[in-house]
C-alpha cells in the first residue's frame, strides 16, 4: 500500500474513543502490572466500572483484551494487567515509551450518586476497577472501605499496586494480610446500614458476596469478567446470566445490579 | 502488468445479483451488530454505515439462549467462537425492525434453523410482515442468506455438509420469497463444490462462503475443552488460504454465480484475493473485532489495491487467479 487511500466512509475520526497511546510509566506486582498511558480523550469521557479494549502490540495478536480502567489523573488512564495467557502476558511486559491502541470507555459504570458509606470488595484482577471507584468516592466525600482477596503470595503483590486508606486484604495462604478469603474479612467488618456494596473478582466471590450482601440488607454492585472478542455488542461471546436474561458484559455491563446477576 | 490508476479513477460498486453495492464489502453475519454501533457513533450510522449491505446475526423461528461460556477466544492468527446462533427469534426480530428502519443500505437477512420448515418459516414470517409493513418502519430487506453451516449447534452434522439436505433447505425457502437467495457454505467438507452445486439446483441465486471450520482449544492449565460447547468455530487470518481455495473451487465449478468470499479478511488486499479467486463481494468477520474503523480502513485499502494495479474496478480483477 502507497499512500494513505482516500477513505470512502471517512468516518474513523469519529470513533473518538480509538487512541494510539503512549505507555508512561510501569510498576510491577508479582503477576500484575500497573501501567499509565497518555490516552486524554479516554480519560476525559471515563468513569469508574468501564473499561477499555486494548490491541496487543508486536503483531500476531489478532483480538483486543478488556481492561478496567484502573485510575485516571488528568490525562493518565491507568491499567491493572495480570499475565494470564500470551496476550495478557504481552500487556503485563509493556515498556515506557511503548504505545497501544485504546478504545473506549466502554460499558456501563458504577452508580455513586448519593453514597455516603461504600464497601468496595475485589478477588484478584478484579479489584482493578476498585481502586478507580475509591478515588471517585472519596473526592465526592464517601467513606470507603476496602476489602481485597489475593490467591497466594504472588498474586497478593499486586495489593501494592492499590492505595485506599481502609484496605483490608486477605490472601489464602496468609502470605499477605489475614489468612482466607475475602468472605473472612466481611465477617468482621461493621457495615452501616446504608453501606453501599461494590464488587467485582470470580463468580465465586461475586456469589458469596450477593448473599452476604443480601443477608445484611444491603444493596450493591457487581462488576463482571468475561472473556470478550468485540467488547462493543456485536459478538455476543461475553453474554452472562442475569434475571434479566442473557446480558452482554461489554454492552449492558460489566458493572450489573448485584441482585441481578447469577454467578 | 497494467499502469496504476489514481485512486478516483477506481469505481468500487459492483452488482451482486440484483444488488447494487456501492462496493464489495458486507460484515459476516454476527460479527457486526447496527445499533451497537449507531449507539456509539457519534455522527447518523445509519447514514454512514461503512458496509456495502448489512448482514445481521442470524435469526431462526424460535428464541435460542445460545451456548455456555467461555463463548470467544483468540487462537494463533485467528479466533474461535460457539456463540450457538442466540437470537430473540423472527417475531421479536421483526418487532425490532422498526429501529434501524433508518438504515439505506441494502439488507441481507441471514436464517437459521434446523430443519426445511423452520427456514422457511422465518422467510414466510418476513415475507408475510414486508407484505404490509409501511415502507418507512422496515430496512431494505432485500435478500436472504441460509445459513446452514453454523458448526455450534446441537442437532447432528451440519445441514451444509449434505448436499441433499442443503438443497432440501433452499427449496422449501425458494417457495416463500423471490428476493435474492444465498446460502452459507461449510467448509467442513471434503468438496465444497457438492453443497454448492446442489444449493443453486435448488434455487439458490448465489453463495456465500465459507462459515467457521469445526474446531478446539483446550484450557492451558486443565487440558480440557475451553469453550463452553466444548467445540467452536475457527476463523480469521489462519482461515484465509483454504478459504481461497474453496471459494476458487466453487467459482471454477459454478461460473456465473454470484460468490460472497469470505474467511480472514483482516486487509483491503484480502479482499482483493478473494474477488481475484471469484468472488463478486467479500465479508468481513473477525476484523470487526479489531478496531471500530476496520470496515472503512479496509474499503480504503481495496481501492488502492486495485488502483496500483490497474484494476478500473473489481469486476476488472475478478476470477484472474482462476484456471482459464
Amino acid at each position: 500500500m502507497t499512500a494513505k487511500a482516500v477513505d470512502d466512509h471517512a468516518h474513523s475520526e469519529q470513533w473518538a474513543e480509538t487512541s494510539h497511546c503512549r505507555v508512561s510509566a510501569v510498576r510491577r506486582f508479582g503477576a500484575f502490572t500497573a501501567f499509565e498511558l497518555v490516552a486524554p480523550r479516554i480519560a476525559g469521557k471515563a468513569a469508574p466500572g468501564q473499561f477499555v479494549m486494548v490491541t496487543v502490540p508486536g503483531g500476531g495478536f489478532l483480538l483486543r483484551r478488556p481492561l478496567s480502567m484502573f485510575t485516571v489523573h488528568g490525562d493518565r488512564a491507568g491499567l491493572l494487567v495480570e499475565a494470564r495467557g500470551a496476550g495478557s502476558e504481552r500487556l503485563a511486559g509493556l515498556e515506557v515509551g511503548e504505545t497501544v491502541d485504546l478504545a473506549g470507555p466502554l460499558g456501563s459504570a458504577f452508580p455513586t450518586k448519593g453514597v455516603t458509606n461504600a464497601l468496595l470488595v475485589g478477588g484478584g484482577i478484579g479489584c482493578a476497577p476498585l481502586q478507580y471507584l475509591a478515588d471517585e468516592l472519596v473526592t465526592a466525600g464517601a467513606n470507603v472501605t476496602a476489602a481485597f482477596g489475593f490467591r497466594d503470595f504472588r498474586a497478593a503483590r499486586a495489593a501494592g499496586a492499590f492505595a485506599v486508606e481502609r484496605l483490608w486484604v486477605a490472601s489464602e495462604d496468609g502470605a499477605v494480610g489475614r489468612r482466607g478469603t475475602v468472605m473472612d474479612v466481611l465477617a468482621e467488618l461493621d457495615a452501616p446500614p446504608n453501606t453501599v456494596v461494590y464488587a467485582c473478582g470470580p463468580a465465586a466471590m461475586i456469589g458469596a458476596v450477593q448473599r452476604w450482601t443480601l443477608e445484611q440488607g444491603l444493596r450493591g454492585y457487581a462488576s463482571l469478567e468475561a472473556h470478550m472478542a468485540c467488547g462493543s455488542g456485536s459478538c455476543r461471546g461475553c453474554v452472562v446470566d442475569t434475571t434479566r436474561g442473557k446480558l452482554r458484559v461489554c454492552s449492558e455491563g460489566p458493572v450489573f445490579a448485584l441482585d441481578e446477576v447469577r454467578p | 502488468m497494467t499502469p496504476p490508476l489514481e485512486l478516483e479513477q477506481v469505481m468500487l460498486a459492483v452488482e451482486l445479483g440484483p444488488l447494487r453495492l456501492e462496493h464489495p464489502l458486507v460484515d459476516a453475519s454476527g460479527t457486526f451488530d447496527l445499533l451497537e454501533y449507531a449507539r456509539r457513533y457519534r455522527g447518523d450510522f445509519f447514514a454512514d454505515f461503512p458496509y456495502a449491505a448489512y448482514v445481521p446475526k442470524t435469526v431462526t423461528a424460535d428464541a435460542r439462549t445460545g451456548n455456555p461460556p467461555p463463548r470467544v477466544t483468540e487462537t494463533p492468527s485467528g479466533m474461535i467462537n460457539g456463540i450457538g446462533l442466540e437470537n430473540p427469534g423472527i417475531d421479536a426480530w421483526i418487532g425490532g425492525l422498526s429501529e434501524w428502519a433508518a438504515l439505506r443500505r441494502p439488507v441481507i437477512v441471514s436464517v437459521g434453523g434446523n430443519s426445511p420448515d423452520q427456514y422457511a418459516a422465518v422467510v414466510r414470517a418476513l415475507e408475510t410482515h414486508l407484505a404490509s409493513a409501511f415502507a418507512a418502519t422496515v430496512p431494505r430487506l432485500e435478500g436472504f442468506e441460509l445459513n446452514v453451516s453454523c458448526p455450534n449447534v446441537a442437532g447432528g452434522p451440519q445441514i451444509g455438509a449434505d448436499p441433499a439436505a442443503t438443497a432440501a433447505v433452499v427449496g422449501a425457502c425458494r417457495a416463500e420469497t423471490t428476493r435474492f437467495l444465498l446460502v452459507k457454505l461449510t467448509p467442513n467438507v471434503s468438496d465444497v463444490t457438492l453443497a454448492a452445486r446442489a444449493a443453486v439446483e435448488a434455487g439458490a441465486d448465489g453463495l456465500s462462503l465459507v462459515n467457521t471450520f469445526k474446531a478446539m482449544v483446550l484450557d492451558r492449565e486443565t487440558l480440557r475443552p475451553f469453550l463452553g460447547n466444548r467445540t467452536g468455530g475457527l476463523c480469521g487470518p489462519a482461515i484465509k488460504p483454504i478459504a481461497l481455495r474453496m471459494v476458487a473451487e466453487v467459482a471454477q465449478a459454478l461460473p456465473g454465480v454470484p460468490l460472497v468470499g469470505m474467511g480472514g479478511v483482516i486487509s483491503g488486499l484480502d479482499a482483493l484475493e478473494f474477488i481475484a479467486c471469484g468472488a463478486t463481494a467479500v465479508g468481513v468477520g473477525a476484523a470487526n473485532f479489531t478496531g471500530f474503523e476496520a470496515p472503512s480502513r479496509i474499503v480504503a485499502e481495496l481501492r488502492a489495491e486495485l488502483a496500483a494495479r490497474g484494476f478500473a474496478s473489481p469486476a476488472a480483477a475478478r476470477g484472474i487467479a482462476l484456471d482459464a
